[in-house]
């Protein structure tokens, strides 16, 4: 059988193709990705779209954490401090109750309670980076103002507004709790209650009575505040279930679209072995025909 | 019985004959690099012989002709396989050239897209703040360049192909004009009797190249060539070329036409069927799928905003400049429609505080409002899509280019020029002609004795 006397062509073809493998390797190991383009492999290149945007809102919950955690944890403590006010403002209380205290002694601890009165409403009136936290959604003004025409001394000007984000694909929190509920509530009032005690030690009547109404509001306002404790336990649960997810993506993104050193190594040393062979056949076809044995 | 005249004629023959076959193998090894050149084969046919009865005796060798050795049937399977070969090599560079729009960087659509959305989620978290209100419109104009940039790289793609028709349309018509002339060379020289290897050699080789860039059948006649397109339009009939035309349509792309006829949509193969294929259903796809995500996503978040509140109470304006309702163009049109941050409406019930409606706007991300997919799944696919087209296009053009290699291979293997064979054919006519004149010597040696007896007898 005749056979092609001028194989150059298919050798130089062969050994460009070799070449063309070689440099597709050595990219991969260069950017430690198999897949560089999505014609290198289109379900990984679609997977990959997937799993970047996956990445980057887990990344982005993860931060949307951190800002909210600093206004949780400044309500949590704020009404902490709340309770501790209101237990000296009951002890003031139960003192005036007291049968042998006179009635200078009772507008004196009256006094001392309209300063925790005070107290009580800057607490109320918390503002974290310019947002009143306990105002519901109306956080743009302070939604306690004294009034002395209402019977708590105080008008709440929020609403009843509470917002909830978004901080993981199944996974939603209420960040806010709003005064209305907190320090407004009907059997609860805080203002309320310590506003009755003073009337009821400058009168001197009815003195346990409030006592006990302003122990019921400071039980309310305990029970409440737990809110922000466990709010601020699931951020802290919700950030470990996170960084776990971070991982499990960068592992999947690895597995979809990372290099397979080992393989590729493997192939390039055989398509340099290749190409080397090819090269050398090339080198030795080249000078040998019969005119050269015709002396 | 023959005399010794006839056999010096006989023996002339010989050396005629053999010089004439040395000149094809030096014809032969002079073209041994040249492109397309089939080896010629000298085709010696014994002389007619005399008859002298009861005897016959040759009269030598002729040389009757040179001709080229070649396969008809391998050079039109060689034909096809360019034509897939130039279509899929132009199809797989074109969507080379798309795919990497579509690679995952900082600023691809699937990357505006995610940083959107993630803008939106950070807003909720404190809706009332200015600077994150500003993020989301940086983040919502950073979505409106993505599309833009990418459609524009593809109508900019998309142009540069159409230009590439005319030019191949060009290169067509020259190629057919030089087949009908060279239909004429070869038939004026075979018309008379003459080997006309070279010119077709020339001829077959401005074929295949007409094969690369067009899908051509050739029919052929009495000396001559006809070329058709795959559809049936004329190429060539003949010494006569018929040229291809190209019109711009109102859209400003250009359409091939044959003898009046619109003729684009009916090449299939070749480099010009490649182009138009990637110029006019490659790019078109991929610009309807960014359209429609980018207007499925424009129309959605409106249509979320005009339903709360900005930071002032008023209710809520479109984010996006809305798209034509046809969804045309609508990626490389996309663009922000509000610059003051404050116009986001992230409230649903009016005061500043509320994030309600930005969460809403934020739920959009895992809904289904592009053709029934998230605007991530939507945009996985298209990258998908074009990755996968341009793998295939990949993958037919190394499979098409390997059969073509086998194919020119095997012509090699039938036309090609041996140095070996060429050298032990260049002996076997050297000791052919030695021989001849050797007999001549031999013959004369023969004369002169019986001359000598003549003037012996005399």
């Amino acid at each position: 059988m005749r056979v092609n006397p001028n194989p150059y062509p298919d050798l130089l073809a062969a050994a460009s193709q070799t070449q063309l493998q070689i440099n597709m390797d050595e990219q991969e190991i260069a950017s430690g990705r198999s897949v560089n383009l999505p014609s290198d492999n289109p379900a990984a290149a679609g997977q990959l779209v997937q799993n970047a945007d996956q990445t980057s809102q887990t990344d982005q919950f993860q931060r949307s954490i951190g800002s909210i955690q600093g206004e949780i944890q400044n309500a949590d403590s704020a009404l902490n401090s709340v309770t501790t006010a209101l237990q000296q403002a009951i002890s003031l209380g139960v003192e005036g109750a007291n049968g042998t205290v006179n009635s200078a002694d009772r507008a004196a601890i009256a006094t001392q309670i309209q300063g925790i009165q005070g107290q009580l409403l800057s607490l109320a009136n918390l503002s974290y980076q310019g947002n009143y936290v306990f105002a519901g959604t109306a956080n743009q003004t302070a939604p306690y103002v004294l009034d002395s025409s209402s019977p708590s001394g105080v008008t709440y000007q929020g609403n009843s507004g509470v917002n909830r984000v978004t901080l993981g694909s199944q996974f939603s929190l209420q960040t806010n709790l709003p005064g209305s509920q907190l320090f407004s509530a009907s059997g609860g009032d805080v203002f309320q209650s310590i506003q009755d005690l003073i009337t009821s030690l400058q009168s001197g009547t009815g003195i346990s009575t409030a006592v006990t109404e302003l122990g019921a509001a400071n039980n309310y306002i305990s029970s409440q505040s737990v809110f922000y404790g466990n709010a601020l336990n699931q951020l802290t649960a919700q950030q470990t279930y996170l960084s776990s997810e971070t991982t499990q993506l960068a592992q999947q993104q690895n597995t979809v679209g990372g290099t397979d050193l080992t393989a590729v190594i493997s192939n390039l040393t055989t398509a340099q072995t290749s190409l080397q062979a090819t090269l050398e056949a090339i080198g030795q076809t080249a000078h040998t025909n019969l005119f050269e044995y015709l002396k | 019985m023959s005399s010794l005249n006839a056999s010096l004629g006989t023996a002339l023959s010989g050396l005629i004959a053999e010089q004439g076959a040395l000149a094809t193998t030096t014809n032969n090894v002079a073209n041994v690099n040249t492109p397309g050149y089939s080896r010629e084969q000298p085709v010696l046919v014994a002389s007619d012989p005399v008859v002298l009865d009861p005897l016959t005796f040759g009269t030598g060798v002729t040389l009757q002709s040179v001709e080229s050795i070649r396969d008809p049937i391998l050079e039109s399977q060689i034909q096809q396989q360019t034509q897939a070969q130039g279509q899929y090599s132009t199809l797989s560079s074109a969507l080379q050239q798309t795919q990497v729009n579509f690679t995952t960087s900082t600023a691809d659509i699937g990357t505006s897209i995610s940083n959107f959305f993630d803008s939106i989620n950070q807003l909720s978290t404190n809706p009332s703040d200015l600077s994150l209100r500003q993020g989301v419109l940086t983040a919502a104009g950073n979505v409106a360049n993505s599309f833009n940039t990418t459609a524009n790289n593809l109508s900019q793609q998309q142009t540069s192909l159409d230009l590439s028709v005319v030019q191949q349309v060009g290169q067509i018509n020259q190629l057919t004009q030089q087949i009908a002339t060279l239909n004429g060379q070869v038939s004026s020289l075979q018309n008379v009797g003459e080997s006309a290897g070279t010119f077709i050699d020339q001829r077959q080789q401005a074929i295949d190249q007409l094969s690369s860039l067009v899908d051509v059948s050739v029919i052929p006649s009495d000396n001559t060539l006809t070329l058709i397109t795959g559809n049936g339009a004329p190429l060539v009939t003949g010494q006569q070329s018929f040229q291809l035309q190209t019109q711009a349509t109102p859209s400003g792309l250009h359409d091939v036409y044959s003898q009046g006829n619109n003729i684009t949509s009916q090449i299939t193969s070749g480099e010009l069927g490649g182009t138009i294929q990637a110029r006019d259903a490659e790019i078109p796809k991929t610009q309807n799928e960014l359209d429609t995500l980018a207007a499925g996503l424009a129309n959605a978040v409106n249509s979320v905003q005009v339903a709360g509140f900005d930071l002032k109470g008023n209710p809520g304006t479109d984010l996006f400049t809305p798209p034509a309702g046809s969804g045309l163009g609508a990626a490389a049109n996309l663009s922000v429609a509000i610059t003051d941050p404050s116009l986001i409406a992230a409230s649903s019930d009016g005061t500043p505080g509320s994030n309600g409606n930005a969460e809403a706007m934020y739920a959009l991300n895992s809904q289904p409002i592009i053709a029934g997919q998230s605007p991530t799944d939507y945009y996985s696919g298209v990258v998908f899509n074009i990755g996968n087209d341009a793998s295939n296009a990949a993958a037919e053009q190394s499979a098409s280019t390997l059969t073509l290699q086998q194919l020119n291979d095997q012509r090699a293997s039938i036309s090609g020029v041996s140095l070996d064979e060429e050298a032990a054919n260049m002996v076997r006519y050297q000791d052919a002609y030695s021989a001849s004149a050797q007999v001549i010597t031999t013959i004369n040696d023969m004369m002169y004795a019986t001359i000598q007896m003549s003037t012996l007898t005399g």
